[in-house]
């Protein structure tokens, strides 16, 4: 079939919220047009040079997503910072439009209300 | 009957010296009577400090007055061999260094006795700052038995992302994401205080919620909060008496939400742990954790 075939193709594309002590921080797939969407979304950010926003210990601390080559991208504060083997690379998106649209990938049961609810508090 | 009193006071200088002889040696010795014992902390006398450190006396000839032939007068307290009593005059300073007093009669200029109750002053209010400072350090230092603060150990790569807050409170690396009952075969059920803290004791912790923050003799201390439906997190009481954590996958780290140290997880800044459930006991070699 085409679609497995695309699958067999496609990158794993990996989505988290940072946000718990105790428990496994929530993990899921993350679809491949919604990944390529974050990378048309980081591609079109302003550089930041200014402080990275630091999050707290305790309670939401950002969300992530992460492919198979070591790419990581972690949204929190209105920045996001792009980590790879070589290069750490912050941008502005002060609407926390990166954040949002990542954590809108998971499956209902992954993010309860509460951790929502945290995620959108003030950062 | 007379006396020798030194103004221990300097430090580069030889301390003034005051002899008394007399009706006068006798009111003396009528007003450093001894009264009361001291206990605990005062009865071990003062610290050295630089500046007024108290009026040596010496009584020469036969030690009368229920005192011994040499003992130290400071703040209202008399120290000698066998002597560690409140004196009967508990500002007897003032009165030496009163107008008529007998420290005029040192050739220390006029100034001596203004200088001498300055001094006094502030040494009092030295050693009432330090001993506030020894009273925090004993609240806070009698751990022998916590475990060391040593964030360089468990914040490396290989350790950091695979154990949690239990894994650091408990001091028990598993490298599996510890969870409260799992090794015992029955893990909480739900994320409250009741269903977590039940876990732990099924891994063998001890449950002691009237700990009230003081360390075990034996053991170290846990303390167990509840983000409420969400999440559970433990802080561990270190050897240095205060509290640190580690928040899932992120570094071990000694300060609370607000980067203020912890000295007690129940009025740490836990952000949304808000329910504070109980002190644990971590026996060392007891529990089995997964």
């Amino acid at each position: 079939m085409a679609t497995s075939k695309s699958d067999n193709k496609s990158t794993q594309w990996i989505g988290g919220a940072l946000v718990f002590s105790g428990r496994p921080d929530p993990v899921w797939r993350v679809p491949d047009e919604a990944a390529r969407d974050l990378q048309s979304l980081w591609a079109g950010l302003q550089p930041s040079v200014g402080r990275l926003p630091v999050a707290p210990a305790l309670g939401y601390r950002g969300a992530f997503l992460r492919d198979a080559g070591g790419r990581e991208w972690l949204g929190y504060g209105g920045i996001v910072t792009l980590k790879t083997k070589d290069v750490v690379l912050s941008r502005l998106d002060p609407a926390r439009q990166f954040e949002k649209m990542l954590l809108a990938t998971a499956p209902p049961a992954q993010l309860s209300p509460e951790v929502i609810r945290a995620s959108q508090e003030k950062q | 009957m007379a006396l020798r009193i030194t103004v221990d006071i300097f430090s580069g200088r030889a301390n003034p010296v005051i002899e008394v002889e007399g009706s006068e040696a006798d009111e003396v010795l009528g007003r450093l009577k001894p009264g009361r014992k001291l206990t605990g902390r005062e009865a071990a006398g003062p610290e050295p400090i630089l500046g007024y450190r108290g009026l040596v006396i010496e009584q020469i000839g036969a030690a009368s007055g229920g005192l011994p032939g040499q003992f130290r007068y400071l703040q209202g307290n008399l120290f000698g061999a066998r002597l560690s009593h409140a004196a009967e005059d508990e500002r007897f300073e003032d009165f030496i260094s009163a107008d008529a007093g007998l420290l005029r009669r040192l050739s220390l200029g006029e100034g001596f006795p203004d200088v001498f109750r300055k001094e006094v002053a502030r040494s009092r209010k030295e050693r009432a700052e330090h001993e506030e400072k020894e009273h925090h350090k004993r609240r806070h230092h009698h751990c022998e038995c916590g475990p060391l603060y040593e964030p360089a150990w468990w914040n490396v790569p290989q350790r950091q992302p695979f154990n949690n807050c239990y894994n650091y409170a408990t001091n028990y690396r598993t490298d599996t994401f510890a969870q409260p009952g799992l090794a015992a075969g029955s893990m909480y059920t739900a994320l409250n205080c009741s269903s977590v803290g039940q876990a732990a004791v099924r891994d063998d912790l001890i449950n002691t919620p009237n700990a009230k923050n003081k360390c075990p003799k034996e053991g170290h201390l846990v303390a167990l909060v509840i983000w409420p439906g969400v999440d559970f997190h433990w802080f561990r009481k270190g050897r240095n008496g205060f509290w640190s954590h580690k928040p899932g996958s992120t570094p071990v780290r000694n300060v609370d939400n607000s980067n203020h140290l912890i000295p007690d997880p129940r009025t740490a800044n836990r952000g949304p742990y808000t329910n504070f459930c109980t002190f644990m006991v971590v026996m060392h070699g007891h529990i089995k954790i997964r």
